[in-house]
């Protein structure tokens, strides 16, 4: 959440950044205000949050886009694309998780590799790059995913499940998120080889905290996504 | 020759719940699952007023008894029908999302005076 760079003054309003909410009253503003210290464009999907994240949001000055029901984080990251590709001016999407285990300092990284045009798609990796305070169940179960997604997807990635990634407006019209939950990180690969998108991983660091850990994905959760991503492929 | 005829069994019974799984969404699809249904309700009245008869089918197929086979059918039915229901499930889940974001959008849009394109 601590970022070094200093602001520029003028904010770059090329960049919208997406967030997925679900109850994170306590982290929501920080993230948003640390996001906007450079970028105009903060698009925070409220997905059905029964605390005061909405008033966060808000308060922070971040577009608010309010999913009447929880639907899922995949299915907040399409309404938050479909909402952002509507702001005029903006090149370059960047998906970002809201409890604060990004750094700004990647983003910039990344937005670098595409502003480059050879790429339309830039995934984290936090295997190529490093990790804060991960656990050990948290390892095996992301090693687990990357193994899974990768014969999904026929993709070769050593980070399948990172939130963080940025695209440009070509992907941001054309991807098609259907899975609403935490499938939709193997999805979104497999559309990344269906569409032939020009992809490449760049180290990121997640730094774990508490509060995020506290919001982690449970390991039995993984099976829940295996099973239906399995059914879902068997029968359509 | 035993276990031909399982393997042959296992097959027919994975091939009949992916055709009727798959089918779900069409009519034909569905009135093949009543079709089922109905044949299920047969054979069970008829194995309650001829044992005899779900003995015999039984033998021929080179399974053991009748009410083995009968058992068989219940539990590829059951495990149908809780799959079944599961996607139907997922099939309505995935409607009410997108009407819901477009209720969100729809709302957003205008909050901050953006027209939708297309």
């Amino acid at each position: 959440m601590a970022y070094m760079g200093k602001s520029i003054g003028k904010l770059d309003s090329t960049v919208v950044f997406i967030i997925p909410v679900y109850n994170e009253e306590r982290v929501i503003y920080d993230v948003v205000r640390d996001v906007r210290r450079n970028f105009q464009h903060v698009v925070c999907v409220n997905d059905g949050s029964r605390d005061g994240s909405a008033a966060e949001i808000l308060r922070a000055g971040a577009y608010l886009v309010e999913h009447p029901i929880n639907m899922g984080q995949g299915a907040a990251l399409q309404t938050g694309v479909e909402f952002a590709r509507q702001l005029p001016g903006v090149a370059y999407f960047v998906t970002f998780d809201a409890d604060g285990q990004h750094r700004l300092d990647d983003v910039t990284v990344m937005l670098k590799e595409i502003q480059s045009g050879s790429y339309d798609v830039i995934l984290g990796s936090r295997f190529l790059g490093s990790t804060v305070g991960m656990k050990r169940s948290k390892y095996v179960v992301l090693k687990l995913a990357i193994w899974f997604s990768s014969i999904t997807s026929g993709l070769r990635l050593t980070d399948t499940h990172n939130g963080l990634r940025v695209f440009n407006r070509h992907v941001a019209e054309t991807m098609q998120i259907t899975l609403p939950d935490m499938s939709h990180a193997s999805e979104i690969l497999e559309i990344i080889a269906n569409k032939q998108y020009r992809y490449k991983e760049v180290p990121v660091t997640i730094e774990y905290t508490d509060y995020s850990r506290s919001k982690g994905q449970s390991i039995m959760n993984a099976v829940n996504i295996g099973f239906d991503m399995l059914l879902r492929k068997i029968v359509k | 020759m035993i276990v031909v005829t399982q393997v042959a069994i296992i097959i027919c019974a994975l091939a009949l719940l992916f055709r009727g799984l798959s089918g779900r969404r069409t009519h034909i699809g569905r009135a093949w699952q009543r079709i089922g249904l109905f044949l299920l309700t047969v054979a069970m009245i008829v194995a309650v007023i001829f044992p005899d008869i779900t003995n015999r089918m039984a033998h021929a197929v080179g399974v053991g008894r009748g009410a083995d086979l009968l058992l068989y059918g219940l539990t590829l039915a059951f495990i149908a029908y809780v799959l079944n229901n599961y996607l139907q499930q997922q099939d309505a889940k995935d409607e009410l999302n997108r009407l819901a974001r477009r209720v969100a959008l729809i709302d957003a849009f205008e909050r901050y005076n953006l027209r939708k394109k297309k």
